[in-house]
């Protein structure tokens, strides 16, 4: 399903080549690397980060339905989504060249400018359910999409989605100036593997913003699995759109509007939305 | 047709390219620029993600370091090389490549599709196979040669793709290590910092940062093939972490210019007495700012305008009127002079308050907008070019110095202290053209173009 997803998304981005011819590419391309690389630090950070995308799917409900609809879901996701840290920097750091290297950097200083806004942001969800269930976040959107009345938390959880699966305005680590960054050095199954798990990250990223935001499965006349088609592709037409208008972020820049402006701005909505639970 | 070779047809009918360009190559480049356009071939960012290396001009070794060949060993098989030395044969160059990188031995045999592109002659010669590309093969001291076609340890099937293939410090991946001082004249033992070697790479040498602290400080040497970048320039970067600390233009190789610097022919052209009317100089000047912004942009990262832009520069080269330029140009110079997101991420980048280069490297590229609307408005003059001053894209072309050796002279010094990805846009802001500085700068006679 996600993997189908991932495709479809691909589909809709690919400039020229198709997914399934870029995917045959890369199968009939040599595996092969620098001199003095780290191979067991290429594969693993390689393999890291589509298993990351998915084991963070784990949680997230298709319709009203998850895998498993963990206690504390939203911790869950929000931890195996930073294992993507550990695996874009073991990708960059491994193969032993500098770009690829500068590369794993700019995924760190990336994961410092967004992360802190992001969990606030998604805690702010789990704020307005009093719950860490991603099930009773779906439930307490029955009436209200949490989207409508915490507004900066849902802005701010998607310009993370973006960051985490360094794409689109925040592919810095994955750039064209450093020839490709930390991606820079794969080719054939090793490249597979990490720009397919980037692709799954990014989905699975796009898709935890229906039930955190959009109301999960709630919705008139549909079934709830249709609502949640609909919405993550509404939300990916979004993110693949929004790319199209804008330059790529450099973390220098945007680790200041993301410390500056979205985290203050990110606690006073966290703050409203207190208030109002308590009141309530 | 078995089915291998199906597949192979398949996954390659659009393959990646990774464009190589000389400097004196600018014709060239820009055919096989557009040629790619045409056919839809994405382009590769770097030797590991291309099929297909297209060497726009005769890659000239630098300090006697065959960075060409270095490339070329980056690329995973199965790949073929082309050289386009003459822009009219861009497109029978790439047909000739990817019927190469399809033939059946390429990814078994290891063939190597390795030809000269001067309309005729393709000498293919054999490399050792199965990836292992002279397997143990000494990056050190340079390559003397592939002697070692035997290096492959046979079919051991895929395991075969050992992942030490040698790639050593392909241009502008330059290792954690001398980065490129383990080639070339600077060579081995030429330094005198060495801590020591791993794996036959030497190690990074430590240096105080700007904070005082000791760090690794690595050499690295920044081009000539990387994407977006000025053809044939090479940098001597030293890098704490993504952080410039020093920078050093290479030397350039003479380039063998086919003919005059291409953006600046029709001055040149006028300068010697050929009647160029101020229509021709208008298109030429609007093309090579379009050509400039298209690659600031790739820099920035704005694939989409980048794109437009190249597409505005083709079809001006290809003489298109002026009722279907302005709709394609004037909308993407309007979106690009509101977006405030580039003014926020390019506005003090690059600062420098007086000089040749004044101001940031958002105004530089606020003053090829204008210069983009200038020229467009220009475009259907008929009159001749006044015989002075001849105002060529990046300055004037009638004095002693070329413009773009000012250009080159105000790089270490902005480079100095930037961040990795500022340094990038720094360059590309200035964009020189290396073209302009061979020694022959005269256009002799008509050339094509």
């Amino acid at each position: 399903m996600l993997v189908l997803a991932a495709w479809a998304t691909a589909t809709v981005d690919a400039r020229s080549t198709g997914p399934g011819r870029e995917v045959l590419r890369l199968l009939v391309q040599q595996r092969r690397i620098t001199r003095a690389a780290d191979i067991p630090l290429v594969r693993l950070g390689t393999t890291l980060l589509p298993v990351a995308a998915v084991l963070a799917a784990a949680v997230l409900p298709f319709g009203f339905r998850s895998v498993s609809d963990l206690p504390d879901g939203v911790v869950w996701f929000n931890a195996m989504e930073a294992l993507a840290w550990a695996a874009v920097w073991l990708t960059g750091w491994a193969p032993n060249s500098t770009l690829s290297l500068i590369g794993g950097y700019r995924f760190l200083a990336q994961g410092l400018a967004y992360e802190l806004p992001h969990m606030l942001a998604i805690t702010t969800a789990a704020l307005g359910a009093e719950s860490l269930q991603v099930g009773a976040v779906v439930d307490a959107q029955s009436g209200l999409w949490f989207a409508v009345w915490m507004p900066v938390a849902f802005g701010i959880y998607l310009l993370s989605a973006l960051a985490m699966a360094f794409w689109g305005p925040f592919d810095q680590p994955a750039g064209a100036d450093v020839a490709g960054g930390a991606a820079g050095e794969l080719s054939g199954v090793d490249r597979l593997v990490f720009l397919g798990g980037r692709w799954l990250l990014l989905v699975v990223a796009a898709a935890f913003a229906v039930p955190l935001f959009l109301g999960g499965g709630h919705g008139p006349l549909l079934p709830g699995w249709a609502w949640t088609v609909l919405k993550t592709a509404a939300v990916l037409g979004f993110l693949l759109w929004a790319r199209r208008r804008v330059p790529t972020v450099r973390m220098e820049r945007y680790v200041e509007l993301a410390w500056v402006v979205l985290t203050p701005l990110a606690v006073a909505q966290a703050l409203v939305v207190a208030v109002v639970v308590l009141a309530r | 047709m078995d089915l291998r070779t199906r597949l192979t047809r398949v996954a390659l009918a659009q393959p990646a390219v990774l464009l190589v360009t000389s400097p004196g190559a600018t014709r060239e480049r820009l055919a096989v620029e557009a040629e790619l356009e045409r056919r839809d071939w994405p382009q590769a960012a770097g030797p590991a993600s291309a099929d297909l290396v297209v060497f726009a001009g005769t890659p000239l070794p630098v300090r006697e370091d065959d960075w060409a060949e270095r490339v070329w060993q980056g690329v995973p098989a199965p790949r073929a090389r082309v050289t386009v030395t003459d822009a009219v044969h861009a497109a029978h160059a790439l047909d000739h490549g990817h019927a190469t990188l399809l033939k059946p031995g390429t990814q078994h045999a290891g063939h190597q599709g390795h030809m000269n592109h001067q309309g005729h002659g393709a000498d293919h010669e054999h490399e050792s196979g199965h990836g292992e590309h002279g397997g143990a093969h000494e990056e050190h001291g340079g390559h003397e040669e592939q002697a070692d076609h035997g290096g492959h340890e046979g079919h051991g099937g895929h395991e075969g793709h050992r992942p030490n293939g040698e790639h050593a410090a392909h241009q502008g991946h330059g290792h954690m290590d001398h980065g490129g001082m383990d080639h070339g004249a600077m060579g081995h033992g030429g330094h005198q910092h060495h801590m020591g070697a791993v794996a036959g790479l030497p190690m990074a040498e430590r240096a105080a940062d700007r904070d005082e602290l000791r760090l690794d400080r690595l050499h690295v040497p920044l081009g000539p093939a990387l994407p977006d970048w000025p053809a044939g320039l090479v940098l001597r970067l030293e890098l704490q972490g993504d952080v410039v600390q020093r920078a050093e233009v290479d030397p350039v190789p003479t380039p063998s210019a086919s003919g005059p610097a291409f953006w600046n022919e029709p001055w040149l052209r006028a300068m010697t007495g050929e009647p160029v009317t101020v229509g021709e100089a208008a298109r030429r000047q609007c093309a090579a700012h379009l050509d400039s912004l298209g690659r600031l942009l790739g820099v920035a990262g704005w694939i989409d305008a980048a794109g437009r832009a190249r597409d505005a520069r083709d079809s001006l080269l290809g003489g298109a009127g002026r009722d279907e330029l302005v709709p394609r140009i004037r909308p993407l110079v309007r979106r690009l002079r509101r977006s405030w997101t580039l003014r926020w991420l390019l506005a003090g980048v690059g600062a420098q308050a007086r000089g040749p280069v004044g101001g940031d490297v958002h105004s530089r590229l606020i003053a090829w907008l204008d210069a983009i609307e200038h020229a467009l408005d220009a475009i259907d003059g008929r009159e001749r070019l006044p015989a002075r001053p001849l105002r060529g894209p990046r300055g004037r072309v009638d004095t002693e110095t070329p413009p773009s050796q000012s250009l080159l002279d105000a790089l270490p010094e902005l480079l100095e202290g930037a961040e990795f990805a500022c340094a990038r846009l720094i360059v590309a802001s200035l964009d020189p053209d290396l073209d302009e500085l061979a020694p022959q700068q005269l256009p002799v006679g008509r050339n094509h173009g």
